[in-house]
């Protein structure tokens, strides 16, 4: 579904990604390790077009994606949930959730995407006319992940879902990552800091260092004791 | 008494003159971060255009200002297109941008004084006659000018909350990134935001050429009272712009029956040093 070959990134003179090749099957679920700052979010940036690549290949569903600008992406079937959320803040979570479907494939589909968003979040439901800027972290990221889903999108790229949440809420995003992959067969690739959670739902690996892919490991291959190695 | 409440209605129609003057430059900056310091000229000429096909041509007016329309929305799509959007590419667009939209207006300031002359103009006035309430006297005219000036926020406000391209233009303006990851065209977004602000713009400035009169320099004060008003209210914020021109109007108004028109300017900017100094971001804006 996604193969990316011999990236090459940069932030204006210093180089982030150095040659990473990687690639997502459908159905799949990967997650991508690595210490902070060695180039795993400018890697998902590129892939959704929001910081397009200086060289490589970067194929979706067998079509040259590299350098289009992002909303041609999206259009592809392609969403990317930010780090950051950035959410429509003086909205309300509901004209969020419609601007999620903004892409022209996705408006016919508004209806169901919008039930599907409020089954993996009832609480979304309930503050549906509240105000982005009123929401707690936790529900801000649901919103984040709900306006991707809107997107009627083949694949979720995940940036770091869980950080700044309480434990509690952590590990309801991370079942609703996982309820999402069973329900709807997503292809997800996701970046996250909390190895162990990750791992639990992920098929295969990658860990990335310097900006480099430093090693791949599937099912049995993977040792969580080789992948916190990895940080120091 | 009498004078006082003619004056609040007098503030009140010039207040709602300044805010649909106003407005064409919160949006603009609302959504693209750009100061558009070209904005009075741009005003000027949606006046001048009308006032070009009713004199000479005997356009009637309803059509002359749909024209006018048409005709600014192509300018501001063209002008964001083969300008702006080249300058926003490079790192120090803030300021670039300023520069160029100043150079701009000059520019056209002049192409305007060039092809027209520096004759004072007007366009007629929309209503003859006046209603009497009491003691009360307000020009039909008038009147509609200010019916006119609320119909128009109210379709604005009905489009940014209900159209798909008001939505993403309202995306836009909260987050550029988070617009993007919705797939929505920035720079389509832009381009649109351009045309019809330069719309709104140039229809004000035909209202203000049917209570005021015309030149090619008038442009430079309309813009200085529009700068007051949308940081007085907040920038980028629409609603912000209106209360704050309306407010200005009255106090406008108010200060030239008490003290005379030598005042006005000094006690709005007494009043914008005030807000500026307690609310930094504007009565009705969101972030400083």
């Amino acid at each position: 579904m996604l193969a990316i070959k011999d990236l090459d990134s940069y932030y204006a003179d210093l180089q982030v990604l150095r040659g990473v090749s990687l690639h997502v099957e459908e159905g799949e679920v990967i997650a991508l390790f690595g210490p902070n700052g060695h180039g795993k979010s400018t890697l998902l940036k590129a892939i959704c077009g929001l910081q397009p690549p200086k060289r490589g290949s970067i194929q979706f569903k067998g079509e040259e994606i590299a350098g289009l600008p992002a909303h041609q992406i999206v259009e592809r079937g392609l969403a990317y949930i930010p780090e950051e959320r950035h959410l429509f803040t003086d909205m309300t979570v509901l004209e969020n959730l419609y601007l999620g479907a903004y892409p022209r494939h996705a408006r016919s589909a508004v209806k169901r995407n919008l039930e599907y968003v409020f089954h993996i979040f009832p609480r979304l439901a309930e503050r549906r006319n509240q105000l982005c800027s009123t929401l707690s972290g936790g529900e801000a990221r649901m919103v984040a992940i709900g306006r991707g889903l809107m997107s009627e999108t083949s694949l979720l790229m995940v940036d770091e879902p869980s950080i700044g949440l309480s434990p509690g809420m952590k590990l309801a995003v991370f079942d609703a990552i996982r309820q999402i992959h069973q329900e709807r067969n997503m292809t997800i690739l996701i970046v996250e800091q909390e190895i162990q959670h990750a791992l639990e739902m992920s098929n295969r690996i990658y860990l990335m260092k310097k900006g480099q892919i430093a090693f791949e490991r599937k099912g049995e291959e993977i040792q969580v004791e080789e992948i916190e190695k990895a940080y120091f | 008494m009498e004078n006082f409440v003619n004056a609040l209605v007098s503030g009140l129609i010039s207040g709602s003159l300044y805010a649909a003057m106003a407005l064409g430059l919160t949006i603009i900056y609302g959504v693209s971060r750009v100061f558009n310091f070209g904005h009075g000229v741009i005003a000027v000429i949606g006046a001048y255009f009308t006032w070009y096909l009713l004199s000479n041509f005997g356009v009637p007016f309803l059509l002359a200002t749909l024209l006018s329309m048409a005709f600014m929305a192509l300018f501001g799509w063209l002008l964001y297109r083969f300008t702006i959007n080249p300058l926003l590419k490079k790192p120090n667009w803030e300021f670039s941008t300023v520069l160029f939209m100043l150079g701009a207006g000059i520019l056209l300031e002049n192409v305007v004084l060039q092809i027209f002359g520096p004759r004072v103009k007007s366009i007629p006035l929309l209503a003859e006659g006046a209603l009497k309430v009491a003691f009360i006297q307000i020009n039909w005219h008038e009147i509609l000018l200010i019916v006119i000036v609320l119909v128009a926020i109210l379709a604005l406000s009905l489009f940014f909350k209900y159209t798909r391209t008001g939505q993403a233009m309202r995306a836009v303006a909260q987050s550029v990134p988070g617009a993007q990851v919705v797939g929505i065209n920035i720079e389509q977004i832009f381009g649109m935001t351009f045309a019809l602000a330069f719309v709104v713009t140039g229809f004000s400035g035909i209202l203000l050429g049917t209570k005021y009169y015309l030149n090619p320099h008038i442009g430079w004060e309309w813009m200085v009272k529009g700068f007051v008003i949308v940081t007085f209210g907040g920038l980028g914020s629409t609603s912000g712009a209106v209360v704050a021109a309306l407010i200005l109007g009255l106090v406008e108004a108010v200060a030239t029956l008490y003290l005379g028109a030598i005042w006005v300017w000094p006690i709005w900017f007494v009043l914008f040093l005030i807000v500026l100094l307690l609310r930094p971001q504007g009565i009705l804006g969101g972030r400083a």
